[in-house]
This record gives C-alpha cells, sequence and structure tokens, in this order.
C-alpha cells in the first residue's frame, strides 16, 4: 500500500532524474526518449504514478493528485522547452550551413541587344510620336522623280553632286535613294487627308561614298509637316523641342539660314557641342565653335508642292493656302554624339565588342 | 572660301571684331567655319551655300555685312585713264552661240607682265590663291573682289584679232593652262579666234594664247556663260575651276563691263597696264531683270512673326533689291493686299520667286528674334500594327540573347546564293565586293559578320537582323522585308555549369517564341525546298499552315569551309510579312477539375518522326488528354540499336468533371496498344 510520502518522494526523484536526462538530451530523438519514458501514455513513469493515485486513501488522493499535477505539468514545459531550444539549435544550424556567396555573378546566360542605331531611331521615333507625327516607311530603292526631281533638283542641279547617286542596272531605271527626303514626296502623294501631313521617315540611305566619316550606306530620318497655317516658328519650335527631349534641356539651339534646293527659307540647326560642352578651347568635335550641325531643315519649297500636285494632276497642296517644313538627319550622326563615336564604320561590321557596349 | 576681314572693309567701314563678325555673318546665312590670324590680319572662313554665288566674293560680303550693321556700302572704284588707238581695232568680239553666251565684253590693255606688287600678292596669299605673274593675278583679284571670271589673251597670239564665243567642233582639242590636251565635243562652249579654239568656256584658258613676259597687249575678256552648260562641260571634262564654279551656278550677267573697268583701274594704279579706249562688246540675248511681286502679308505668315514693313524694305534696298510700292490710295483701297513689286538685281539670279524674298528678309530679321512654337495636332498618330511587330520582335530577341546587327544592302554578286534567285546590280559600283544587292540577309552577309567576330576570338555568337532583300522585276527591284538569325558556338561558360554547343533546336525554339507570339498559323517544319547552303540532314523550310515563309538549319560543311567559319553555325531567315497575322488571342476558360499526370516511355525505331508519334498519342488519348508532351529521348546504353527511348507526357483533366483512374488507364492503355500495334515496345508507365 502506497503511503501519500511514498508517492511524493517518488514524484521527488522523477522530477531529479528528469531534469538530469533533458540536460544531457540534445537532440530531438533523445529528447522523444525522454517524453516518452515520462509522459508515454503506457510506460511513462509520471503516466504510472498517476495510476497509483487510487490506491491511497480518500483523503490523501486530493494532496497526491495535487503533486502528481504539478510534476506533469512541470515535465511538460521543461521537455517543450527544450524541444524548442533543439528546434531552433536545428534551424540555426541549418540556415548557417546553406548559405551562399552572394558576390557571384548571376547565372550566365547569352544577353542580347539592339543595335545602337535602333536604339537612337526609336527615340527619336518616340519624341516625333508624341508631337503627333507618324512613322512613314519609304522604299529603299527608288526612281529620280522621287529622289530629286520633285525635290526642285532637276537634272544637272549643283546640288547633286553633294549626293553622288548609286544607280541600278535593268529598267525601269532605279536608283538607291540619297536621302530620306524621298518620304516627303512619297508620303503626300500617298495622304488619305490632305493637305495635314505630319510624319517621319527613318531608313537607309546610300551615298558613293567611303572612308572614316562617310559610308556608302547610312541612316535618316526626314520629318515633315504640312498644314494651314503651319510657321517658320513651328518648325524652330518643333526641332527645338526634340533636340532637347534627345540631349537634355541643358543643350542650347542655333537655329542659321542655309540652302536646300527644296525648302525656302532653308535653316541649319546646331546644338551646343556636347563633347566640350561649350568651352570651344581644342575641342575637335566642333571645331571649337562650341556648336555641332545636327539638323538640315526648312519651310517646303512651292516647287515642292507643284512637283506633287502635277503627279496627282489637281492641286492638293496649293502653296498659297498651305505651307509646311521638313527636317532630316543622320541617324549614325545623332547616335556619334550621343555616344561619342568617331568612326562610322563601326555601326557595320557586326564586331560584337562594339555592339555589346550599348545594351 | 578665305575672306581677309581688312578686304571686305575696303566697301564696308566695319568696326566689330573679327570674332563678332564671323558670328553675324554665320547669322545670316554666311556660316563661318573659322577664323586665322596672320599678324594684324583676320581671315574668315566662310562656307558659302551652293545658291549664293553673289557673297563668293569680297565686296558679295561687304554688302550683306553693310545690311546687316546699317553701314554704307561703298561703290567699287572704276575710274581709270585710257590711252592710244581704239581697242576696236585690234579687237572684235563675235557671239556665234548666243544660248552659250548671252554677252560678252574685251578691252584691250597695254601692258608690262611683271611679278606682282606686294599689295596683290599678300591679298591673293590671304585669299589662299598663288601669285604667278601681275596681270594674271589681277584678274584673279577682280574675280575674288567682285566674282566675274576674267581671262587675258596675249592679243598677238590671236589670229584674225576676233574672239568668238562659239560652241566646241566634236573632236576639236585645246591644250589648257594645266598642260593637258583636252578633246572636246559639241557640247561644250569654247572661245576661239578666227582659226580655231583657245579656251574652254568658262572653265579654262589654253596655252596657245597664254600670256608670257614677252606679252604686250592683251585682250581681257568677261562673258556670262550658260550655267547648265558650263556645268555639263566642266564635268564630262572632270575639271572644277574657281571660274566654274561660278559660271554653273550663275554668275552676274551685268558684271562683264565692270570688271573690265575695275581691272583697268587697278592696273592703272599699281602701273600695270593701260587701257585702250572703246568696250568691246556682244550681246547674244537681252538681259531682263527679274520682277517679283511680293505680298506684305506673306512675310509674317511664312515666318509666324511680326516683321515691321518698314524693316522688310530696307533690307531688301540694302541688299540691291529695287521695293516698288504702289500708289498709296490703291493700297488702301478694301480688299486689296498690300503688295510691293521687286525688281531683283542681277547678282541675285537665285532669287526668283517670293518665298526668296521673305528668306532674304528673314534671315537678316534673324531667325533667334522669331518665336518657337509647336503646331497643334489635331490627329492620331503612331506606330502602324508592322512597325509594332518590329520592335516588339527586336525587344524578344534581344531578351533571348540576340544581339541586333545592321548590314550594308551591298554584296559581291558572286557570293549571293544563286538558288534564291536573279541579283539586283548596281550600275556604277564603288568596287567588285559591293556590286550588287543582298538576295538574303544570312548568304553572305551574317557568315561573312560570324568569320570577322571568329578571327578576333569571339566564338560564341547569337545575332540578328531585319533588314530588306532585293530581287529584280519587270517593274523594277522588290524590296522583302526579313528577319535573320544566326546562332553559333555554345551557351556562355560561367561557374554554375558546363557550356552546351547550341543547335538546330535552340534555334528551332527561337523560332517557336516569335511565330508564337506574331503568327496565329500552325509551325511545320518540312525538308523540301532547303536552301543548298545547309546541311541537308539538319535544316528545313519554315511553313505556317503550310505555307512556306523560310528555312531554318545548320550549315552545310562546305559552306563553313568555304567562309572559313569554324563551329557549326545555324542560320534562319523568316519572311517579315508573315510575322504580321498574329490575332488576338480569345480567352478561354480553364477547368478547375484535378489534373491526372501520367508518363510512358516507348521504344521506337530511330527513324521514327516525332510529331508523328506525338499526334498519334494525341489522337488515341482521347478527348480527355489536355497535353500531350515529349519529355525524354534517349539513345544509347540500354536501348538497342537503331532504336531511341522516347517518353510521352500525358496531362488529363475533363472541363465538368473528375476523372477517375480507370477512364484514365483506359486511354493509356489505348495509346500503348496502338504504339504496340506499329511494334514499338511499350516500357511501361515511368
Amino acid at each position: 500500500m502506497s503511503s501519500l510520502d511514498d508517492l511524493k518522494s517518488r514524484a521527488h526523484e522523477l522530477r531529479a532524474r528528469l531534469e538530469g536526462q533533458l540536460a544531457s538530451a540534445s537532440d530531438s530523438a533523445a529528447l522523444q526518449a525522454v517524453r516518452d519514458r515520462f509522459l508515454g501514455r503506457k510506460a511513462g513513469e509520471i503516466t504510472a504514478l498517476f495510476k497509483d493515485l487510487g490506491k491511497l486513501a480518500a483523503d490523501a488522493r486530493k494532496d497526491a493528485g495535487e503533486a502528481l499535477n504539478a510534476l506533469k505539468e512541470f515535465a511538460e514545459a521543461k521537455i517543450g522547452e527544450a524541444e524548442a531550444l533543439v528546434e531552433r539549435r536545428q534551424r540555426d544550424s541549418r540556415l548557417s550551413s546553406e548559405r551562399i556567396d552572394v558576390s557571384l555573378p548571376g547565372r550566365a546566360r547569352a544577353s542580347g541587344g539592339k543595335h545602337p542605331l535602333t536604339l537612337v531611331r526609336e527615340e527619336v521615333e518616340d519624341v516625333f510620336i508624341g508631337m503627333g507625327f507618324d512613322i512613314f516607311d519609304g522604299p529603299e530603292v527608288d526612281d529620280d522623280f522621287h529622289c530629286f526631281e520633285a525635290l526642285n533638283m532637276p537634272a544637272d542641279h549643283p546640288a547633286r553632286d553633294m549626293q553622288d547617286t548609286f544607280y541600278l542596272e535593268g529598267l525601269p531605271p532605279r536608283l538607291l535613294r540619297t536621302h530620306t527626303s524621298t518620304g516627303q514626296i512619297r508620303s503626300m502623294l500617298a495622304n488619305e487627308n490632305p493637305p495635314g501631313v505630319r510624319i517621319l521617315c527613318p531608313g537607309r540611305v546610300f551615298r558613293r561614298d567611303d572612308d572614316i566619316t562617310h559610308s556608302p550606306m547610312f541612316h535618316q530620318f526626314e520629318g515633315l509637316v504640312v498644314d494651314h497655317g503651319i510657321t517658320l516658328g513651328d518648325l524652330m519650335g518643333t526641332l527645338e523641342t526634340f533636340i532637347h527631349r534627345l540631349f537634355g534641356k541643358e543643350y542650347p539651339v542655333r537655329f542659321r539660314p542655309s540652302y536646300f534646293p527644296y525648302t525656302e527659307p532653308s535653316v541649319e540647326v546646331d546644338m551646343g557641342c556636347s563633347t566640350c560642352k561649350g568651352r570651344k578651347t581644342g575641342c575637335r568635335v566642333c571645331k571649337q565653335t562650341g556648336w555641332v550641325e545636327i539638323l538640315g531643315s526648312g519651310m517646303v519649297h512651292p516647287a515642292v508642292f507643284e512637283s506633287v500636285n502635277a503627279r496627282i494632276g489637281k492641286v492638293v497642296y496649293d502653296p498659297a493656302k498651305v505651307s509646311g517644313f521638313a527636317f532630316g538627319t543622320g541617324i549614325e550622326r545623332v547616335a556619334m554624339i550621343k555616344y561619342g563615336i568617331s568612326d562610322i564604320r563601326l555601326f557595320y561590321e557586326s564586331d560584337v565588342r562594339f555592339l555589346q557596349q550599348f545594351s | 572660301m578665305k575672306i581677309p576681314v581688312s578686304w571686305v572693309k575696303d566697301f564696308v567701314p566695319l568696326e566689330v571684331e573679327p570674332q563678332k563678325l564671323a558670328d553675324d555673318l554665320t547669322s545670316i546665312g554666311l556660316a563661318c567655319d573659322g577664323i586665322e590670324f596672320f599678324g594684324k590680319e583676320a581671315v574668315l572662313d566662310l562656307d558659302i551655300t551652293t545658291n549664293r554665288v553673289d557673297a563668293m566674293n569680297m565686296y558679295g560680303v561687304a554688302r550683306e555685312a553693310a545690311t546687316f550693321y546699317g553701314l554704307p556700302l561703298m561703290p567699287l572704284s572704276t575710274d581709270f585713264p585710257e590711252a592710244g588707238a581704239p581697242g576696236s581695232e585690234v579687237l572684235r568680239i563675235e557671239i556665234e552661240a548666243p544660248e552659250l553666251c548671252p554677252v560678252f565684253s574685251g578691252r584691250v590693255f597695254d601692258v608690262r607682265v611683271g611679278p606682282s606688287p606686294s599689295w596683290l600678292k599678300d591679298r591673293l596669299e590671304l585669299a589662299g590663291q598663288r601669285s604667278i605673274s601681275n596681270i594674271v593675278d589681277l584678274s584673279n583679284y577682280v574675280m575674288l573682289e567682285m566674282g566675274q571670271p576674267t581671262h587675258a589673251f596675249d592679243l598677238a597670239k590671236l589670229r584674225g584679232g576676233v574672239l568668238k564665243a562659239r560652241m566646241a567642233s566634236a573632236g576639236e582639242v585645246v591644250k589648257t593652262l594645266d598642260d593637258v590636251d583636252r578633246t572636246l565635243t559639241a557640247a561644250m562652249g569654247v572661245v576661239a579666234d578666227a582659226e580655231g579654239a583657245l579656251a574652254i568656256a568658262g572653265v579654262m584658258g589654253g596655252t596657245s594664247s597664254e600670256i608670257s613676259e614677252a606679252t604686250r597687249t592683251v585682250a581681257l575678256e568677261a562673258a556670262y556663260w550658260n550655267p547648265l552648260m558650263i556645268r555639263r562641260g566642266s564635268k564630262a571634262l572632270g575639271m572644277h575651276t574657281d571660274a566654274s564654279h561660278r559660271f554653273e551656278r550663275g554668275a552676274d550677267p551685268s558684271a562683264g563691263p565692270i570688271s573690265l573697268a575695275r581691272f583697268a583701274s587697278l592696273a592703272a594704279r599699281g602701273g600695270m597696264g593701260t587701257a585702250r579706249p572703246v568696250l568691246v562688246q556682244a550681246r547674244g540675248a537681252q538681259i531682263v531683270p527679274r520682277n517679283l511681286t511680293l505680298n506684305l502679308g506673306s512675310i509674317d505668315a511664312r515666318l509666324g512673326a511680326s516683321v515691321p514693313s518698314e524693316y522688310s524694305k530696307t533690307t531688301l534696298v540694302r541688299l540691291g533689291f529695287e521695293v516698288k510700292e504702289p500708289d498709296p490710295g490703291a493700297a488702301a483701297h478694301l480688299g486689296s493686299a498690300r503688295t510691293w513689286e521687286v525688281v531683283v538685281p542681277t547678282w541675285r539670279g537665285d532669287c526668283a520667286r517670293e518665298v526668296d524674298l521673305i528668306e532674304e528678309v528673314a534671315r537678316h530679321y534673324g531667325l533667334m528674334k522669331i518665336a518657337r512654337t509647336v503646331p497643334a495636332s489635331r490627329r492620331a498618330a503612331g506606330l502602324t500594327s508592322a512597325q509594332t511587330t518590329e520592335r516588339r520582335l527586336k525587344a524578344l530577341l534581344s531578351g533571348l540573347g540576340y544581339r541586333e546587327v545592321l548590314q550594308l544592302n551591298f554584296v559581291s554578286s558572286a557570293k549571293c546564293d544563286p538558288s534564291s534567285g536573279s541579283v539586283v546590280r548596281i550600275a556604277n559600283p564603288l568596287s567588285v565586293e559591293q556590286d550588287a544587292l543582298r538576295t538574303s540577309l544570312v548568304m553572305p552577309g551574317l557568315l561573312e559578320a560570324l568569320e570577322r567576330n571568329q578571327r578576333h576570338g569571339a566564338r560564341d555568337i547569337q545575332f540578328f537582323e531585319l533588314g530588306r532583300t532585293f530581287a529584280p522585276s519587270a517593274e523594277g527591284p522588290v524590296e522583302t522585308p526579313r528577319l535573320a538569325l544566326l546562332i553559333s558556338g555554345a551557351t556562355p561558360r560561367g561557374w554554375a555549369g558546363k557550356p552546351r554547343t547550341l543547335d538546330f533546336f535552340d534555334l528551332k525554339r527561337t523560332i517557336e517564341d516569335i511565330l508564337r507570339r506574331h503568327s496565329s498559323g500552325a509551325l511545320t517544319l518540312t525538308r523540301d525546298g532547303v536552301p543548298p547552303f545547309l546541311h541537308p540532314g539538319r535544316s528545313a523550310v519554315i511553313r505556317i499552315d503550310g505555307a512556306a515563309i523560310g528555312y531554318l538549319g545548320e550549315l552545310h560543311p562546305d559552306t563553313i569551309a568555304a567562309f572559313s567559319l569554324r563551329d557549326r553555325p545555324v542560320v534562319a531567315e523568316v519572311w517579315f510579312d508573315a510575322l504580321t497575322s498574329r490575332k488576338t488571342p480569345a480567352f478561354e476558360a480553364f477547368s478547375r477539375y484535378p489534373e491526372v499526370v501520367r508518363d510512358l516511355s516507348i521504344l521506337a525505331p530511330s527513324t521514327a518522326s516525332a510529331i508523328e508519334i506525338l499526334a498519334l498519342a494525341r489522337d488515341k488519348a482521347g478527348d480527355i488528354a489536355r497535353e500531350v508532351a515529349l519529355i525524354d529521348r534517349f539513345e544509347g546504353a540500354g536501348v538497342p540499336a537503331g532504336q531511341i527511348s522516347l517518353t510521352l507526357s500525358f496531362l488529363f483533366q475533363d472541363d465538368a468533371r473528375t476523372l477517375s483512374s480507370e477512364e484514365v488507364e483506359r486511354a493509356i492503355d489505348a495509346v500503348r496498344a496502338s504504339f504496340s500495334a506499329l511494334g514499338y515496345v511499350a516500357r511501361g508507365l515511368a
């Protein structure tokens, strides 16, 4: 017959043993063993003590019950604590073992990119799209009418000398366009809602030239705005906006009279030199003038409207009623200024050492 | 053109610094490219546009400066003493070709040929001209000063005492001052004496009548030549001279007698010679000054500015235009626009329309004074669908690791792939290496680009280009936009894995990626009609809904050898127009019932076509099979020779219910049975 004292002393002894075993249990398996040994449903030693409660006298049971419950709670708490500790240690050790070298470069993958001339071209297009322009594609192979005659450059015009032309074999007579100004004529002829026109025509052009600053093929964009009441002030405002959007507002813009057969008045557009930032001294890019030519432009020459009208067979663009401006430049020229490239031929050599610098 | 500032100051009392003068001239259209200083002398380098032949001389620049600064323009001093018998007794002038030469003037001088005085020599040198002898130098001086070329003939060498302006006879030969025999055509003009041609009209004099130290009397000639005829002649002869440069752009038809007088005045001053009385002159055609009507409202309307009419008038008058205002009463009449009648000076042949007068006003008024505006747009704008496709393709391919290249359109016709059709040839190519327009972006373009890169050690290449190819047709060359792709070498080296050789299926995957985004049709690859520069067993024609839209393949070993390439490059070309047919996808509701995945491995002959096996599996698995994919392909150890092991993965799912395992097994059994019927060994469910 167990006595209350006997039970209490066994509980006391169990408590001491539990503490001793917990101190030496360092992993979750050992802790599970401790748990089973003390609290297991069938063979747990504390569980067994509860079974002995019924053997006590009724007056001792309450006392003994309280003592056993205290022991059980103590055991649960201690084992739980130890388990949490082990779990935390395990997680910490896993995390520290999973450490990676974050300084390693990202996984290797082929990296691609657009050609620098495409990057510039798209940027230019987007500036003009923002000002209400459509993008107009014209053919690279064209004829004398669209390339010269309609642009007020009849046969033997001295301005043709500046644009040494590639001609193609065979008939009908064809040439490679020497400038995207052909887009002026083609867009006016194709216009579905005359007389308003607002287009940008980017594309390849061809001239018989080949040296460090000239390639037999290069890219230009040509712009044309035609409507009632278009003024020289509109030309200057549009092109100043373009330059400021493309290069930044810190660059001054200068307009000066010039000559192109298909515009009158004709205007050359200069921007502050991005290389010397206006310091001039010793600058080879701007030849120490502080300015670089960036665009040719002008008010559409009445003769151009007349040529288009004659081709259509009626007066669609009456020079007395509508006016317009045109402008253009080399995309390479813009790219060379923007990226500081000095040899135009690099653009077409498909050399990865060049191409990879722009993506 | 080199413009010594001191020379300009002979005619206009300038006080500004040279840099300021340069900036101001630039602002009115005479662009200054630089200033050079020689002691106290400043020389401007002006880039005069081709239309402004009137400004290609000191006096023309002085006129512009005087107008801009509001300073007086001094007249050229043309007073000179005359001595001796009338020149007309020893010199006659005849125009036989009035179209070539509307006016021809001459004067006889008794001269002392010798070295030039220093003032003459120095000025010519500042203007970039070498001194030859006093008479030749003075002729050059007058040209630089006022723009009119003159030419001195040794009178003693003139046969018949006559200078004729006529067309050359075909085959006529003139030995020009540069000691070259020039054979002329009937379309070229000459100055001739009674017996033959002496000089090429408007271009260069000849040696037979050249003045020398022994020359005592000269016939100095100043003519106006038809610009077009001079231009055609000098171009045909390949000659470009100071004289032809001016005549072909249209010199001043009235300037001849003035230039002779100026020469006489300077010759007398320098003790170089004395003019004989009488200007000898012939006229082929009357020179009528041009009259233009200027609507005053047009100036402001064209410029978007408010230019005071008094300013416009003063500017035009200073530039030499005569401005006639109609009777003020008539101008004030209700409804009538205010107009001026403007007489254009003979030296401004470039001013032919009202708008040319507006430009004169605008450039002096100052472009920078005009308010800059952006015109209102009343229309929607943006990219066309083809342009959008182009941008998206470029972005996609860049993201997939391809670098965009842009190549010249020119190729060597010898290197074009003959199977891609006839070539468009350049009539005047720069070289035989660039004698045709490309018929393919790949052949030879991208292959040569790859070779250049491999030569400097770049082996792992992924390129694309969007560009046009050209083919002849009865209506002229046809341009076809294409997309070209090239891959070569391996995936990049890195710490995280071994590089893998790029092959056919890498590029096929790119083609699939492109077509999924840019086409709505079904892709198939067929082996017929593949270009011969590709490996016959590793290439295919790309088809969408059966129609060929390009090709894809590894290069033929012979092509690799011919282009000195390394590795096994794979190329493709796709016709761009095939990439613009994508329809907007319509959303389809997806099933919310569970998916069942089953894998099945089979052994098949290695010649079996993957697409046929997949089609059979899909067909036999029935409607409940939502996807069938090939997830493994293996040959070698463990697989009998001549066979391949394929693993198919089936995804079963129904839109309306949960599938039972029995019906999935039935479907798989049906597939297995159909493979067994073909003699394939089903290796069971993986």
